[in-house]
């Protein structure tokens, strides 16, 4: 009786090890494994041609190529295209393509590879969220041979060569797109890059490795061949102190988005390095909504800018890792004007005197009032509540009540295109300071059945011509004159508050090397990184 | 053993009854899921209206309905709005990690409340009945939450002896006790009462005169007579995180139906919300007839009474 309960334990804890769990130290595949925590758990597709998250793009960098390939600083080298050449007349572009090159199923990289990739990003029928935006006014793809391609434009494209360094333009296996179908495809894709796609446990992680092929790095990676990390695991960690946790507990390589005060903290121990990455695109601002009071009077959006005092703000909110922000682009993109820093410098008498001209007079609970009705804006806030609701008492000093609402995706899309809201916030990755035409240009206002991001609903012909001349300027000069032209006059007409800059904030341990930002700053790559111990 | 059948067929009028209520209130609820799901794609009137016909929300309210529960007895439960993935599918991914936590918590919940509830039942109003009391108190009282992030800080980080994520048994330790403490403080409670009930009959004071080890008086005798009102507790305890530990799936980021269902609801992804309702409720249902099934093994006085 005793003995056989001894054995009865003996065996449970032999079980037990036997099952439990390997930590990253003692992953049984050879090589080096790479282990990295994502702040989110969201994905829905990793298909290039489909998605508009950053998070799923972190897989996608990894799983991908584009024709042309650009590194964090800008710098364009050949990818999938050797070479290329834009017309004159800005209306259709040659590339030639690289040859030896093939998918992680077998198939062979060739020009028909490009026209499928690049035609069904524009039917309807893929679903694109962002591609179809980054594409431009594509008409075509015409094959001229079996390694080159000319692409054609319905109208001039200044921005195309930069469009094509863009993740949601890498190219996709037509193979196994066509044999997968679209959904199969968003879960098992399938490209060229340095590493391929394994297997997705859903809410758990997924799983890379390495192509041992790969021989067609850009000329700016410092490794050329197949990757010395041999597979990625791509954890799902949303909650942020667990996934602090679980990078000091040795569990993970590296994490993203970590809170500023522990990507601090981390970074002075020397155990990690935290990587501060400036995102170029937009600045992280809202739109304040023109179409409807209050903001439809320029003096209260004015006003309320003057009320901000952003660069307490920042210094509030994260310790010193971010910096505020002045003017709708990035203090990193090409062409930002850093007169727009003269813009609404904070004055809160200036702010309080612009309400009253406007006709707002301070009501008994402390909210300004103009015949009856509240000074209130309705604020559905995506992402970072925290600043929303620092913005939220920042206004209320005036008499400005913002009622701030934490919501899901769906709901905000729902709420933008039916136009219930006074203000929100809008968020762009890009290296193209033409990127100002998504958040302003007129065909952009959102409506049911469509989807767009001029938040700020302005419609204004002369605001429409200044973005596209801008973007069709054949000249560095000209470009300069004019993008500088355009971010005055968006200051000038006070739709957009500038609020920070976006930031991406990754810390890993030392001991791995070799992380890298991807084009934009915001997702990593991982082709170069290395084990240091 | 009729009695059970009885007891299971049972389970089909709740279940219909309950899958109407959630039909209905997703009516109600305002939001066009097709809008909802198609929410960043440029698709015209066309494309969302080619989608309403596909999913079936043309249809009249009661074809639907009707619709629906045909295909679901034939094993149908549709496809999920958000991600187009057969909804069974999702649901079957996601149900181990949630039976594991679920098993995983009611052991240790079990375990502890147990200790907790013999230690406090056999000396009533003592200290160590006070210190037992009160650590149920706190086991019941503490947000899941700030109680798994404290075993992280301390059994994670400072002391590195469990992993914090992953999958396996050395990871299920910490999301275990986190979901473990809360039922074991209401266990603990019960089992107290239901010993010192159990303790004051004369069987044990037979027992007792008989010479028996305090331990065998204890442990076999009187335990076993007071199981019934916590075993009801356990079992339903043990249904709710069937359904999923939303907050400690969080924390230890595990997946699991809790994490599931919120999302779903929140993006108004109609099968799938049914689906796991009707899951949960099934669930449930099985589980409390388990129960019955328990307390006949316990207590031979009902088994004779059924039969």
């Amino acid at each position: 009786m005793k003995s056989s309960r001894r054995n009865a334990i003996k065996g449970a804890a032999a079980a037990l090890g036997a099952i439990s769990a390997p930590s990253i130290g003692r992953s049984q595949a050879p090589g080096f494994t790479l282990v990295w925590a994502d702040d989110s758990n969201s994905d829905v597709t990793y298909d290039p041609r489909v998605t508009q998250s950053r998070h799923e793009e972190q897989i996608i960098v990894q799983v991908f190529d584009q024709l042309i390939m650009s590194d964090e600083k800008g710098n364009l080298a050949p990818g999938l295209a050797t070479a290329w050449e834009m017309a004159p007349n800005g209306l259709s572009l040659r590339l030639k393509l690289r040859e030896g090159v093939r998918f992680h199923d077998g198939t062979a990289f060739n020009a028909e590879a490009v026209k499928y990739t690049f035609d069904s990003i524009v039917d309807p029928a893929t679903g694109s969220q962002g591609a179809v935006d980054m594409i431009g006014p594509y008409e075509r793809t015409e094959i001229l041979g079996a390694h080159e391609v000319r692409v054609h434009y319905r109208a001039p494209n200044a921005g195309a060569i930069d469009s094509l360094t863009e993740n949601e333009m890498s190219i996709v296996s037509p193979t196994a797109a066509q044999r997968l179908g679209n959904t199969g495809f968003a879960q098992a894709p399938v490209g060229t890059g340095p590493f391929r796609f394994v297997s997705w446990d859903r809410g758990r992680e997924v799983v890379l490795e390495r192509n041992p092929d790969y021989a067609w790095a850009p000329s700016w990676s410092t490794v050329q061949g197949p990757s010395n990390v041999h597979r990625i695991v791509h954890r799902f960690i949303p909650n942020n102190a667990t996934r602090v946790a679980a990078l000091e507990a040795g569990e993970v390589h590296a994490a993203d988005i970590l809170p500023a005060l522990d990507t601090r903290r981390l970074n002075d121990s020397g155990k990690f390095r935290s990587m501060v990455g400036v995102a170029a695109g937009l600045s992280f601002g809202a739109s304040l909504n023109t179409s409807k009071p209050p903001f439809n009077d320029i003096r209260v959006r004015q006003a309320f800018m003057y009320a901000i005092d952003r660069v307490r703000l920042a210094q509030n909110l994260y310790f010193g890792i971010i910096n505020p922000a002045y003017g709708p682009l990035a203090s990193t993109t090409p062409e930002y004007w850093n007169g727009a820093e003269q813009y609404y410098r904070f004055d809160r008498a200036r702010a309080e005197r612009l309400l009253e001209e406007a006709g707002w007079r301070m009501g008994p609970n402390g909210i300004r009032v103009k015949e009856g009705q509240p000074l209130r804006a309705y604020f559905p806030s995506l992402l970072l509540p925290d600043v929303a609701v620092a913005l939220q008492a920042e206004a209320r000093r005036v008499g400005f009540e913002i009622v701030v609402e934490n919501v899901l995706k769906q709901r905000q899309d729902e709420l933008l295109m039916t136009n219930q809201y006074e203000m929100a916030v809008v968020r762009w990755v890009s290296n193209d300071p033409g990127i100002l035409r998504v958040p302003f240009h007129s065909s952009n206002i959102p409506e049911p059945g469509k989807f767009k991001f001029n938040w700020a609903r302005v419609n204004d012909p002369a605001l429409d011509g200044m973005i596209a001349r801008a973007a069709a300027a054949t000249t560095a000069a000209e470009r300069s004159t004019l993008y500088r032209e355009l971010q005055k006059d968006i200051m000038d007409r006070a739709i957009f508050l500038p609020i920070h800059d976006q930031v991406q904030t990754a810390v890993h341990s030392t001991r791995v090397a070799g992380l890298r930002f991807a084009r934009g700053n915001w997702q990593i790559r991982f082709h170069e990184a290395r084990p240091t111990a | 053993m009729q009695y059970f059948v009885t007891r299971i067929l049972g389970v089909v009028p709740v279940l219909v009854f309950t899958w109407t209520l959630v039909f209905v209130v997703l009516q109600v609820i305002p939001g066009d899921p097709v809008n909802l799901m198609l929410a960043g794609v440029p698709a015209s009137e066309e494309v969302r209206q080619r989608e309403r016909e596909r999913l079936g929300l043309d249809r009249p309210v009661a074809e639907r309905y009707v619709g629906f529960l045909v295909r679901a007895v034939q094993g149908d439960l549709g496809e999920s709005f958000r991600s187009r993935r057969p909804v069974g599918e999702m649901i079957a991914e996601q149900m181990w990690p949630t039976i594991e936590l679920a098993v995983g918590g009611l052991l240790v919940g079990l375990l502890l409340g147990i200790v907790l509830g013999i230690l406090a039942g056999i000396r009533p109003n003592s200290i160590v009945d006070s210190v037992c009391m009160a650590l149920a108190l706190v086991g019941v009282s503490l947000p899941s939450f700030w109680i798994g992030m404290l075993l992280i800080y301390v059994f994670g980080t400072v002391l590195m002896v469990v992993p914090i994520t992953g999958r396996g048994l050395w990871a299920l330790i910490l999301p275990s006790i986190t979901v473990g403490l809360f039922i074991a403080g209401g266990f603990a409670r019960l089992v107290r009462a239901s010993i010192i009930e159990a303790m004051g009959q004369d069987y044990i004071r037979t027992a007792r005169a008989k010479g028996l080890p305090p331990v065998k008086v204890v442990l076999k005798h009187a335990l076993r007579n007071a199981m019934i009102p916590p075993v009801t507790l356990l079992g339903i305890q043990f249904a709710l995180l069937i359904g999923g530990a939303v907050v400690t799936e969080n924390v230890f980021a595990r997946p699991g139906l809790g994490t599931m269902l919120v999302d779903a609801v929140l993006t108004k992804d109609m099968p799938l919300v049914q689906a796991l309702v009707v899951y949960k409720t099934a669930a449930y249902v099985f589980i409390n007839v388990m129960i019955d099934i328990v307390y006949a093994i316990i207590d031979p006085r009902v088994r004779l009474e059924r039969s």
